[in-house]
This record gives C-alpha cells, structure tokens and sequence, in this order.
C-alpha cells in the first residue's frame, strides 16, 4: 500500500515540466495566432524542422549536447546547495584556455584531444575557484559574486582576443585567435551513425563533443551515487547541519564541487570551439550558460533528468527555426516562449509541491 | 586642457550614466526589500524597445515614456507573482525572465518595423539640451526623491524593515508580501525611467549590453543606499565615457575599463573598500506563519 | 470596575498525544506580577501562546476587564493591551530605537514620518517607567537589556496594559536583572499587570506579588508571596515521582572517559551561557545532567560534540584534549552523539534508512573501498542487521527516513550511534516526542551501553529520566554543575530545588 503512495506522489512531481511545456505551447499558437498563422500550420512547421527525419532529429541531439553540458554543470553544484550562476563566465575561460592548448601545444593527436579537453576543464575551474574561495573564507554569496566575475570574463577574453591572443589577418576580420592545430580538431561521428543505419548528413555535427559530454554525464553520476564524495555532497545539499553534525567538512564539499562544477562547465563550448570553429572567438554562443540554470532545475538535478530536459530546450530552439523558415512567425517567438515555459514549469512545481504537502497533513492527521 | 571638451565630457558623461543609475535605483528598492533581482537586464532590453514603441506609435515622446514605464511594470510583475506569492526561487525567475527579455523586442520589432534587429527611427524625442538628451538631468531630481521616499516616509520605513527582518515586520502588522510587491514593481518603473535616457531615437537587439548588471554592481559598490547607488553609477558611466572620448591617448585597454565595475563590487564584498551589507533578508522567500 | 484586568478559566488545549493545558484558571490584578513556574513542557508556553493570539483554546473563556473576549491573532492581542516580551527580540538590528519602537504605527501626513509626537509620548513612557533609552542609537549597539527594553517600550507604546515576560532574564546580566525589576515595580505603579514566566526561584520570590506553579498542563497550586518558599514551589513543580521501573544492575565504573574543566562559553548575545562547567564521566556509568532548558546544557553538548569557541577551560577524552578536534575526528575517537533535535541534527529525511544508519561512519570501510568507493551491498547488509537487532519498524531499508515515525526515527540514530562502538556516549534529550515503547527500548539500549563499559552522559529535562538511569546526577544552573549527588543520595525534592537555584550552601 505505501509503495503505491509513494508513486502517487513522484508521479505528481512530474506534472510541472509536462504542464508547464504544454502551457507554453498553448501561448505559442495563440501568439502564432495573432500573427496571423494557424496552429495547424504552426504545428506542422515545429514538426517538419525537427523530427521529420533522421537528420532534423540528429540536429536537435547536436544542438543538446552544449545545453547538456551546461545543465550538468549547474546541476551538480545546486546538489550541494551551491548557486554556480558563473557557468556563463566558467565555459568562456574555459573555452579559451582549452582553444589555447590546442594552438599552441604541439602533441600526437591522441593526446592532444584529451589534453584540449583536461584544459578546457582547468580553465573553467580556475574561473570558478575565486567566487568559491570567497564563499568559504568570507561567506560571500555565490550568486552575486558569480555574475560579476562573468562580466568581467567577457571584458577579459575580448581583450584578449581583440590583442594578445590575436589570429586575426589569418583568416577574416572578425577578432578570433589563430587556429586550431588539426591534432586537436574533434572530428566528426557521422559515419559511425551511417554505418548502422541513420543516415546523419555530414552539416550536422554529431562530433566528439557528444562523446565528451557522454563521458561527462556518466562520470557524474558515479560521482554522485557511487562515490563517498558525492554522498557528502548530496548531503550537504539537503541539509548542512545534519551533515556538520555527521563529521563531514562542510566547506571542502562546497570548494570542491564548486570546482568541479567549474570544470565540466570549462567543457560547454569545446563543440563550437573545437568542432564547428576550429578558433576561438569571443563570439562564441552566450547565453548557454544561464540556459544550463534553467535546464537543471527542470532536470530536478539529476544528470538522466538533465538529459530530457536539455534535449527539451535543444527542441525548442531547433522549433524556432522551423517556425521562421516555413511560417510567417520570427525566431525570436521563442526566447519569450521559452522563458515563459519556465515561469509555468516553476510556479506550477511550487503549487504541486503545496498540494502534496496539504495531503501529506491530510493524512497524518 | 580645452574648456569646451571638459564640458562636454561633463555632458555626455552623465548621458552615459544616466540609464545605469536610474537602474541601480530600481535595484535599490527591490534589493532593499528583500528581492534579489537579476532581472533587470531583462526589464530595460523591453522597455528600451516599448519606449520607441509607445512614442512612434502616439506620436509623443511623453506617452512613449509611459509605455515604457507600464512595460516595465508589466515584466516585474511577473517576477514578482513567481518570486513573492509562488515562492519560486529568484535567480530562476531572473534568468526565465532576462530570457523571455531577449525575444520580446525581436519579435515586436519584427511584426511591428518588420525588420528584426532594429526598429524604424523615433523622431518624438526629449529635447536635446546642452547636446544631450534632456531627460538625463531628471536623474538628480529622482534620485532625491528616491532618496526621500526610502528613509523619510513610513512606506520607505515599511520597505526597509522588511528586507531586514520580515518576521518582525509581520508581527508589527505590516504586509510583507505587498511591500516586496511595492519594492519589485519599482525596479521596473525605475528601469521604464533608463529607457527614457538609454536610447530613445531607435531601438536596436542587444542595445542595453549588460547595463543591468553593471547596475547591480553600481548598487553594491554604493552600499545599497539610493545616492550611493547613483554616485557609482555615475563613476562607472563617466570611467566609460572618458574611455570613448579620450580612447586613443591613454594606454589602458577599453575592455579593463569595462570589467572596472564587476571588479570594484567583488572588492567591497571582499570588504577591502569598506564593509558592505546587504539587506539581511535579501534573498530570502518569506513564509508567513510557518 | 475591579481591578481583574484578566481571567483566563478553564482554559483547554489539546494536541495529538498531549493535554498541553487541562482546565488553567488564571487570572492577573492591576498593579500586579504575577510569576508563572514549571518545568520545560509544563504548559505555560502554550498558555501564554493562547493568551497572545498565536493559538486558539480547545475550550476556556479568557476575560480582559470582566468582559468575555476572543483574542485572533497577536496583532488582535497588541490592539487588546496585551503586550508581550519574547526571549528572542523582534527587533529590525540596523534599525535606530525610536524606528523599533514606531514601526509599524508610524505617525506620518500624507505618508511622510512625523517624529516629534511619538518622540514626545515615548520619553512620558520612558519616564512613567524607568526605562531611559537613547532614541537615535541602532539598536544592533545596544547591548542585551537594553534591546530588552525596547522591546518593552515597543508594547507599551502600543497601549499594552498586561505585559507577558517569558524568561526575560535568561541573557541579561545580574545588574541588567536588577534594572529590569526596577522597571516592573515601576509599571506595577502605573497600574500595569505583569505576567513573569521563569524557572529561577530567587527572581521569582524577589519580584513577585503572587507565584502559580503549573505541572503536566495543570495548575497546582497559587499562592501570594508570603506563602511561599524555594523548598515549597521546587516541590510542587517536580510533585510526586513517576513509577517507571527500571532494572539496573550494578557496574563498576572505570577509568575517566570524559573530563570538562571549567568550561567558559560566550553565547552570540554576549551574556555567559557556561560559566565554569566541571564534571567527569567514568566508563560503565551514566551521568545525569538534570536542569531547566537553557541552564547551557545544549551549549555544554554543543562543546563536547563539535568544536565550539570558548572564552576558557578544557575538554579531555581519556586524557587528550579534544578541543581542537572537528567533529569527523571527535567520532572517530569514539564520541557518539544522539542530539537533542533529531529531524534538525540526526537524520537526512529524504535518504533511504540505510543511508541515514551509516551517516557519520559512512566514509569508513567497510562502506566504503578504499576511501571513495561506496560498497552499497555492505551498506544494504548492515543496514539490514541493524534494523532487525534493534527491531526498527520499516517497511525496508530503502525506505526514506521521513516515513517513519517519531519513536523509530530516534532508534534508528540510537541505533546508529550504539553500533558504531563509541567509548562515550553523550545522549541530549534521548526520548523527547517518543512513544512509550521506543522510550523504554532506548532505555535499555543505554544501560547496555554503561554494562559495555561506556562512559554516558545523558542530558535531559525529564527528571524522572534522570533518575532512573543515571549512577551520578549534576544539576546545572545558570552554565554550572551547582551539584552533584550520587543515585542513592538523590531525591527529587534535592534536584528540584537545585534546578532553581537550590540553596547556597549545596553549591560545589
């Protein structure tokens, strides 16, 4: 009987995204209504650009897999009650010290790939390790401290690559550094997926990137639920003083996963860096790193939730697309849509979680 | 040097550092009672939008303001509603919102000018006087009366008391949730008043660049206090403009007078330019009752 | 008109398991104070919380000045006159005195402050009563009694005529102490009622007009001052003994385990909470820590347990001093630990069980493989061993902690701290909120512990507690062991009046 109730109760939980996405939708056909386009229309368009075929589908997987990274990243530092809202300013050091390791080191391909990969991850938990130091030796707040250094990230690197780093002349006039030695270039999985089946053009990039952020997810999730350290840290992060109390270090937890969330955030732009680029520049995608908030907390922090929950928003994106190239609605319908889903998925997740606790009373009474 | 530069870059400064002020103030008031809010980047990407709009659209830069001024409302309502009354966590509601930001004024613009980066130009402006916009010297009135509000009338004493100990303020009677409601909903007027002197002659994606968060950093570097606020404001919009006029004499590159800010609100954190403290509640949903 | 400002009769408030207060008659005179004494879960909290609209009686009438009335909310009592001292300050800290005090019924025109007449009314108020103040200074610069007294100022300016004071001298200095009776023989002049809630004797018998002794939800007895003595009230609030036979063999004891040398502990208000504390625990004895809450028995379990920052003094486990030890090295010395707030302190609710029974041992083998590999089949199996020997109801081992109840929650952790073979055992308040079957469960459980040759230190407010388990009992008050008595030479009539205060002459 109480495993039944128990499901009841997960199963409620669930609701939020589900509700959430289909209340966002909803506004979107109203809006493309307004616009003066069906919702069949609409719907169709979404389709069509997304998973019409092995292709569409392989593109929105390709899209996912920064957006999962970054999901990761955060996810696993809230696990510990750590608010690392610097993944934006993290993934762009990274990204750069990762870009530098591959321009100037000269290494065999098989070690250069992982080497780019190791750097990518220091440079990004070197960016972190300020913001973290300062929370454990003065209790400065990590959410402020984080957006700070993330501008100063973006001042950093623009100089860096408008100056020093420079490549420019080399290939175009956008400030960008030199290039990437081949050694370090992710090459491309496409004929793998060809050879079993799915036909995955060569323009879509499923690259070593997803082998990354595959290694990454599982990596985290052995740390979590197989490791000591990740039983501390989820400790931790549910509740800090019964785990005073239990004899664990309370700071070197949140140093420590503060780190590590830095690092695998290092490891969000290696797919546009190191496949789709083969330089660095600054212009690289922004906004990935304040995605990877939301995607965490729709994923409920776990790195399978976080997998649908970044497939989810690599969904939308790709949805916009397919709005603008075959309907009269523009792209940027869905930056709103999107923000919008949160808020719903959000404020629903707290109504669901004041009904289950009404019941919870209900029922011990 | 020549006179007449000196001047004009005492001008020109303070157009510059107009629209952080006016949204460090907005930060101020939510801040204050008790409301972290990163969502202002988000709230001055619409108004900057919705304040060429509302003018072009009534033919009048005066009701352009005041769309831009409901806009803002409009969009720290909802951060409001999610943080206050649904208790969603503020960072999130920032970033849902800084997100939703970023598409509102492509799509309108798109439906409305038809071309998506950039809008029609705005002929209803303020009047340009001293060779700037002339609703930048609204900031010295605004600010003292920001000022007054927050430490010499009891809604300001209410706010206040509420960001720092809202169990208090309960007990006293006072409603919490309506004062961070009050709080909220004017960082979202004060981010319709940055419209008002960001860029009103056309509106182009992007064009706020990070000015809320420069805001935030202004806000903390002045210690939470309105005149603060603004002075810091006031210091990183004029380090900037001294960089655009005087950019080729001086050897500091242009993007370290960009981090200046972010670096001088994690130095007061750190507490090497005097202690700063936040509002003791901020941050903190309140739970009447439990 | 009579001078009743308030009756409250045959007040009634249940809660599941407990008759909080069963049929309280009380009432308070004009120009009167009036003490209300108990031991902790008497029932004059809840009392209290009633009269100041923060609970609704199960049934009871309340009269303020012979007129019956309901009181909704404590914004309803303010209105009403009932104005009431919290032990924690409701104060905003960078806030001045005079913003404290006006808050929340400002003086303004058209939403602009006025300052002069409120100025004006409190320095009457702070005149009338003796309770001067600088009006401009924040009040995070004041130091205790004086935040005590705006908070005082606060209610009176509000009109209050009955004040409720609960343990108002819990953090004040002796001087601090005098002042404040200064100030209530002050208000009972302006005709106020004083309503002052405390366990210490000598304060009480100082201060009051008439002193009510409350017991298990019921009131014992009345009296005016002239009645009373400390010997008289210590015994009606401890009243007869409870029968819980309890089978204890004899054991002798061993070497030290535990030595506190005169602890000295500043608490965050900067009043003293440990004041010199000394004991020794030996193995194979239980030492009973018997005392009114917040004496600084938990500041005392705070120190033994983790590390605490103290103003003097030492702690020795088995001869070493454990003060600069964390908390991993103190248990894995041997400190077990079951604290005093388990869904606080002693367990992670949303972990499974087993999770919560390796807690604190959990980054040792055999959990784990080599220092970061969690070996869950051996988690899986101990847990499952544990359950069964300590007969913990659960439906598995899986399930998570916030499933079980009240009483299986604590022994899961009395289980928890047992198996991991601690030569110390500091046990803080072991079966509060437990049903009878779990208590007498964890019961055993500790006298098998001081059979093991451990060394016990049980602390707990239930003195029949005490006194069934311990070999040798300490009574603390105000952050010392004032005595110390062995289990044959205890009465509870002895302890009773040690815990408040007891006679000079018993002191260590």
């Amino acid at each position: 009987m109480k495993r039944f109730r128990i499901d009841k109760y997960r199963l409620m939980e669930l609701l939020a995204p589900v509700l959430g996405f289909l209340a966002s939708v909803v506004v979107l056909l109203i809006i493309a209504g307004i616009v003066g386009e069906s919702p069949g229309n609409a719907i169709r368009a979404i389709l069509r650009f997304t998973v019409s075929n092995a292709s569409r589908l392989a593109s929105v997987f390709s899209v996912a897999i920064p957006l999962f990274i970054s999901g990761l990243a955060v996810a696993i530092a809230f696990r510990a009650g750590v608010f690392n809202i610097g993944v934006e300013g993290q993934y762009i050091i990274g990204g750069l010290v990762g870009a530098l390791a591959g321009i100037y080191l000269h290494l065999p391909k098989a070690i250069h790939l992982p080497v780019v990969v190791l750097a990518a991850m220091a440079g990004g938990a070197l960016w972190a390790s300020i913001p973290a130091i300062l929370k454990i030796t003065k209790g400065i707040h990590e959410v402020i401290s984080t957006i700070m250094f993330n501008n100063i990230a973006l001042a950093l690197v623009n100089y860096l690559v408008n100056g020093p780093l420079s490549g420019r002349g080399e290939q175009s006039l956008e400030p960008q550094t030199r290039k990437i030695l081949s050694t370090a270039l992710f090459g491309k999985l496409n004929h793998w997926f060809q050879a079993i089946g799915l036909n995955v053009p060569n323009h879509v990039y499923l690259d070593y990137s997803l082998i990354v952020a595959i290694i990454m997810g599982i990596l985290v999730y052995i740390l979590l639920f197989r490791m000591r350290f990740g039983f501390e840290i989820r400790s931790v992060g549910t509740s800090i003083d019964v785990s005073r109390y239990a004899g664990i270090r309370v700071k070197s937890v949140q140093l420590g996963v503060f780190l590590i969330s830095g690092a695998v955030a290092g490891l969000i732009g290696t797919q546009e860096i190191f496949a789709i680029r083969g330089h660095y520049t600054f212009e690289i995608a922004s906004g990935l790193g304040f995605d990877g908030i939301a995607i965490a907390l729709i994923g409920r922090n776990s790195p399978i939730g976080v997998v649908f929950s970044a497939i989810l928003f690599a969904f939308l994106k790709q949805a916009g697309y397919g709005l603008q190239l075959y309907t009269s609605v523009p792209n940027a319908i869905i930056y709103m849509i999107t923000g919008l889903m949160i808020i719903f998925i959000v404020i629903i997740n707290e109504i669901v979680t004041r009904y289950i606790r009404a019941l919870r009373k209900k029922e011990a009474a | 040097m020549d006179l007449s530069i000196l001047v004009d870059f005492l001008f020109k400064g303070l157009e510059i550092s107009a629209p952080i002020a006016f949204a460090a103030l907005g930060a101020v008031f939510s801040e204050r009672s008790g409301v972290v809010n990163i969502a202002l980047e988000g709230f001055m990407a619409v108004t900057a939008f919705t304040i060429v709009w509302g003018s072009i659209a009534f033919q009048s830069i005066w009701m352009g303001l005041l769309v831009a001024i409901v806009s803002g409302m409009i969009m720290s309502l909802i951060n409001a509603v999610a943080t206050i009354t649904y208790r969603v966590d503020q960072i999130v509601s920032g970033v849902a919102i800084n997100i939703m930001a970023i598409g509102i004024g492509r799509f309108l613009s798109q439906n409305i000018f038809n071309q998506e980066t950039q809008s029609q130009l705005n002929p209803y402006l303020f009047p340009t006087v001293f060779g700037i916009n002339s609703f930048a010297f609204a900031l010295i009135p605004i600010t003292a009366i920001c000022w007054f509000v927050l430490y010499k009338t009891r809604f300001g004493l209410r706010l206040r008391a509420v960001g720092e100990n809202p169990e208090a303020a309960d007990t006293l009677g006072i409603n919490v949730h309506l004062m961070r409601y009050a709080g909220v909903t004017l960082s979202g007027v004060m981010c319709g008043l940055a419209a008002g002197v960001l860029y009103p002659a056309k509106w182009v994606n992007g064009m706020t660049g990070g000015r809320g968060f420069i805001a935030l950093a202004a806000m903390i570097f002045g210690r939470w206090h309105p005149v603060g606020a603004v002075l810091a404001a006031l210091l990183f919009g004029y380090a900037d403009t001294f960089r655009i006029m005087f950019e080729t004499k001086i050897p500091i590159p242009s993007q370290f007078v960009q981090m200046l800010p972010y670096v001088l609100a994690i130095l007061v954190l750190i507490g090497m330019m005097g202690k700063a403290k936040p509002p003791a509640a901020d941050g903190i949903p309140y739970e009447p009752g439990e | 008109m009579s001078n009743t400002l308030l009756a409250m009769e045959q007040i009634t408030k249940v809660f599941p398991g407990v008759r909080a207060n069963d049929g309280v008659s009380f009432d308070l005179q004009a120009g009167e104070i009036h003490a209300l004494v108990g031991e902790n879960g008497a029932g004059k909290t809840t009392l209290m919380k009633i009269l100041y609209g923060l609970q609704k009686p199960d049934s009871g009438t309340i009269y303020l000045r012979d007129r019956a009335t309901s009181i909704r909310n404590p914004r309803d009592a303010i209105a009403q006159g009932i104005g009431m001292v919290h032990q924690h300050f409701m104060l905003v800290p960078p806030f001045s005195v005079l913003e404290n005090i006006v808050l929340g019924e400002e003086t303004q025109t058209t939403g602009v402050l006025r300052m002069e007449q409120p100025i004006e009314k409190i320095e009457q108020i702070m005149n009338q009563n003796g309770l001067p103040v600088d009006l401009k200074l924040p009040v995070d610069e004041l130091p205790v009694g004086l935040q005590q007294r705006v908070e005082i100022l606060k209610i009176l300016y509000r009109g209050a005529e009955i004040l409720v004071f609960d343990e108002p001298t819990a953090v004040l200095t002796p001087r601090e102490v005098e002042e404040l009776f200064k100030t209530f023989r002050m208000m009972k002049q302006q005709g106020k009622g004083i309503i002052f809630i405390s366990h210490k004797l000598d304060e009480v018998l100082n201060i009051a007009d008439r002193i009510t002794v409350i017991r298990r939800g019921k009131v014992i007895q009345t009296l005016p001052r002239e009645d009373a003595t400390k010997a008289k009230i210590a015994e009606l609030m401890v009243g007869k003994p409870v029968l819980l036979e309890v089978k204890k063999q004899a054991v002798e004891p061993g070497a030290t385990i535990l030595e506190v040398r005169n602890l000295r502990h500043r608490g965050e208000r900067g009043h003293e909470v440990l004041e010199g504390t000394s004991l020794t625990v030996r193995a194979g004895e239980i030492y009973g820590i018997a005392g009114v809450e917040g004496n600084g028995q938990s500041e005392l379990v705070q120190a033994i347990t983790e590390p605490l920052k103290l103003e003097g003094g030492d702690i020795l486990l088995q001869g070493q001093s454990i003060l600069s030890w964390d908390v991993r090295t103190r248990r894995d010395a041997g400190i077990g630990h079951i604290p005093e707030d388990r869904q606080r302190f002693g367990l992670l609710l949303p972990f499974s069980l087993a999770d919560n029974l390796t807690l604190g041992r959990h980054h040792r083998p055999p959990f784990v493989k080599g220092s970061q590999w969690i070996d869950s089949a051996k988690v899986r199996e101990y847990a499952r061993q544990t359950i069964e020997a300590f007969d913990i109801r659960t439906p598995s081992e899986t399930t998570p902690a916030h499933a079980l109840s009240g009483g299986n929650q604590q022994k899961a952790i009395v289980a928890r701290e047992m198996s991991f073979e601690p030569i110390l055992l500091v046990a803080s308040q072991p079966t509060r909120g437990v049903d009878i079957g779990a208590q007498e469960f964890i019961y055993s459980q500790l006298l098998e512990a001081r059979q093991n040759a451990k060394a016990v230190l049980l602390v707990s407010a239930d003195l029949d507690e005490i006194l069934s388990l311990s070999d040798r009992i300490g009574v603390m008050f105000k952050g010392r062991i004032i005595q110390e008595l062995n289990r044959a030479e205890a009465t509870r009539e002895k302890i009773g009046l040690s815990m408040t205060g007891g006679e000079q002459s018993e002191t260590l």
